[in-house]
């Protein structure tokens, strides 16, 4: 017996995730009831059979309203079957006026009618059947509010997204913009003939001047070599003739100091650098070949 | 063999209570012995005169189905027994006997003043009897938009057993049919007053409501935040909400019987149309398709005999 009852909860569970789902619409769909257009001629109305069994049926006029329990209550409009919202709060209403007037009688009659805080007995649903009911609201909760949190993200995603874009045209302007300015200058200084050529030459000496205008180079430190271990300054030194230039020159080179292991690799600037070649033994190894 | 003989039993049993009124009546009993026929009188009258100091609802309801009814349904049945305490619960009846006298008989069987009969048909219609019982009214009502207290969309709960309270929505005055519909209401759903399962709160409030010429029937769970049992605090029934226990369904009155379970029709419902006719309608509906689609080709083939083309005179233009 327990088996098939199980089985048929289940299948209420089913059901009811659906049916929660479009409660409303298969209502109305259920509801849905073809009725005739006009009254049938041959219905049966016995208006007076009816009220005598009303009388037969009814309890004594003078019952006292404790043994009823029951009120009336005034629909103020009519309510539209087909609109399940006004529908329901027309229930709704009807329900808490009612409970209202009954409350207020009960009262009035001093009889005790809310259940105390510790008064504990059997209820209609079980405590499993509530435990399921709260945890379908809890994960509706959760579900909400997950929802609501994606919408953020992807809220903040978009708007994210239109920033970058707005920079990246910012950016673009800006640099048109520049260029546009340096071109104007360039011309007006070249219409005026470089007039002042000589002493500003160092400072216009722009390093976009010879088109790759904001290519950053992906060295950290421009201008040296990987393997340098003084930042550069080997380079000055070198060359130069003087010893203790020269000593700095190999320190920078051999030791003290910054990363080893990358001295070994080449760059663009290393190969393109023939500071370093004796051009007298390359001479030599010429001659040799030949 | 055992068939035959059941069938000669129940055959002598339904003669019994046929017997019991041809027999004399007897006078009443009370509590110190029997009362003469004349104090007897005296007390019919009363209860006509509703003169009698002391009414005691001893209203039982006997709730059953009919066989092969729908999960849904049973469900459903089972959720108006939660909430009616002196309700009995009975075996399913086999829907051969569906008919009254065997009904009847049960609900006597069983002491009950009141029977609901859940009678489900081709698995989907549900009609749902709801008779006084020794001697009528009794009514038919076709059940729809069903929702039983399982589903876990009504969160409500209320004690098992608190008497609810009413509420009618004024249009039950409206006519005489709906006004007995009422008082039957009334008596089959409100729970008798010190019923021994009742419980002496009252924290769920049932709602019958017409709309569309259909009773709406709703269950609603009373919350009131409230420090002591009998004192409602100031505002207190302002703030009062409602919950919905369910289960939620709509009758549509067919018919209101003289007799529990037969007797002269008392009223019909004039806009109704069964279930099965709406089905057939809609069948009705959908089949002509292929029998279209032959009788337009024949027309066709009649239009195209009738008139015939022309011949092209062009036709031969090409083909040297």
């Amino acid at each position: 017996m327990s088996m098939p009852l199980i089985n048929d909860d289940t299948m209420i569970e089913d059901e009811t995730e659906d049916l929660s789902e479009e409660m409303s619409s298969s209502e109305s769909e259920q509801e849905e009831d073809v009725r005739l257009t006009e009254p049938s001629k041959t219905a049966v109305y016995n208006r007076d059979a009816l009220l005598d069994k009303l009388g037969d049926l009814s309890w004594p006029e003078n019952v006292e309203w404790i043994h009823k329990l029951s009120v009336d209550i005034d629909q103020e409009q009519e309510v539209d079957v087909n609109d399940d919202l006004a529908r329901e709060l027309a229930f709704y209403t009807q329900a808490l006026e009612g409970t209202r007037h009954a409350f207020e009688k009960l009262q009035s009659m001093g009889l005790p009618f809310l259940r105390p805080s510790d008064y504990y007995a059997e209820m209609v649903k079980t405590d499993g059947h509530m435990e399921k009911v709260k945890g379908r609201l809890l994960a509706e909760k959760r579900k909400m509010e997950e929802a609501e949190e994606r919408r953020k993200a992807r809220e903040a995603k978009r708007l994210s997204k239109e920033i970058q874009a707005q920079k990246l045209k910012e950016r673009a302007k800006q640099k048109k913009d520049d260029i546009e300015s340096v071109k104007k200058w360039r011309k007006q200084r070249q219409q005026s003939g470089f007039a002042d050529s000589g002493s500003n030459d160092a400072d216009m000496g722009f390093s976009f001047e010879d088109g790759k205008v904001f290519e950053r180079s992906n060295k950290k430190r421009p201008g040296v070599s990987p393997g340098d271990r003084s930042g550069g300054k080997a380079k000055q030194a070198f060359g130069k003739g003087k010893k203790q230039k020269k000593r700095e020159g190999r320190n920078s080179k051999f030791g003290f100091g910054g990363k080893k292991g990358m001295k070994k690799q080449n760059t663009a600037d290393t190969t393109n650098d023939f500071s370093k070649f004796n051009k007298g033994a390359a001479a030599g190894n010429k001659k040799r070949k030949r | 063999m055992g068939k035959k003989r059941k069938h000669s039993e129940r055959g002598e049993v339904v003669a019994q209570p046929k017997m019991e009124e041809v027999a004399p009546e007897r006078p009443a009993r009370t509590l110190l012995g029997w009362k003469d026929k004349n104090q007897c009188n005296n007390e019919v009258d009363d209860n006509d005169n509703v003169d009698s100091p002391f009414f005691r609802n001893k209203e039982k309801v006997l709730v059953t189905c009919s066989r092969r009814i729908n999960y849904r349904y049973r469900h459903l049945m089972l959720n108006l027994v939660s909430l009616l305490p002196h309700s009995k619960k009975d075996n399913k009846v086999e829907s051969k006997e569906t008919k009254g006298a065997t009904l009847n008989e049960l609900v006597e069987l069983k002491n009950c003043s009141s029977c609901l009969f859940f009678e489900c048909r081709k698995q989907k219609d549900l009609y749902l009897w709801m008779a006084k019982c020794p001697n009528g009214p009794s009514v038919k009502f076709l059940v729809s938009a069903v929702h039983t207290m399982e589903e876990l969309k009504l969160t409500g709960n209320h004690l098992r057993g608190s008497r609810p309270i009413l509420t009618f929505s004024q249009n039950f005055e409206k006519d005489a049919h709906w006004k007995l519909l009422k008082e039957m209401l009334l008596q089959i759903f409100e729970t008798p007053k010190d019923h021994r399962k009742a419980k002496p709160f009252h924290d769920h409030v049932f709602v019958f409501s017409i709309v569309d010429d259909h009773i709406w029937f709703r269950n609603y769970q009373i919350s009131v935040h409230h420090n002591e049992s009998d004192k409602l605090p100031r505002g207190g029934l302002d703030k009062m909400t409602l919950i919905e226990v369910g289960p939620r369904f709509c009758l549509n009155p067919i018919k209101i019987f003289g007799g529990s379970f037969g007797g002269p029709t008392l009223y019909e419902n004039p806009f109704y149309v069964s279930p099965n006719q709406i089905r057939a309608l809609e069948k009705k509906k959908k089949s002509g398709k292929f029998a279209k689609k032959v009788k337009a080709k024949t027309r066709r083939k009649m239009h195209e005999m009738n008139n015939p083309l022309e011949p092209d005179e062009f036709a031969d233009m090409w083909k040297d």
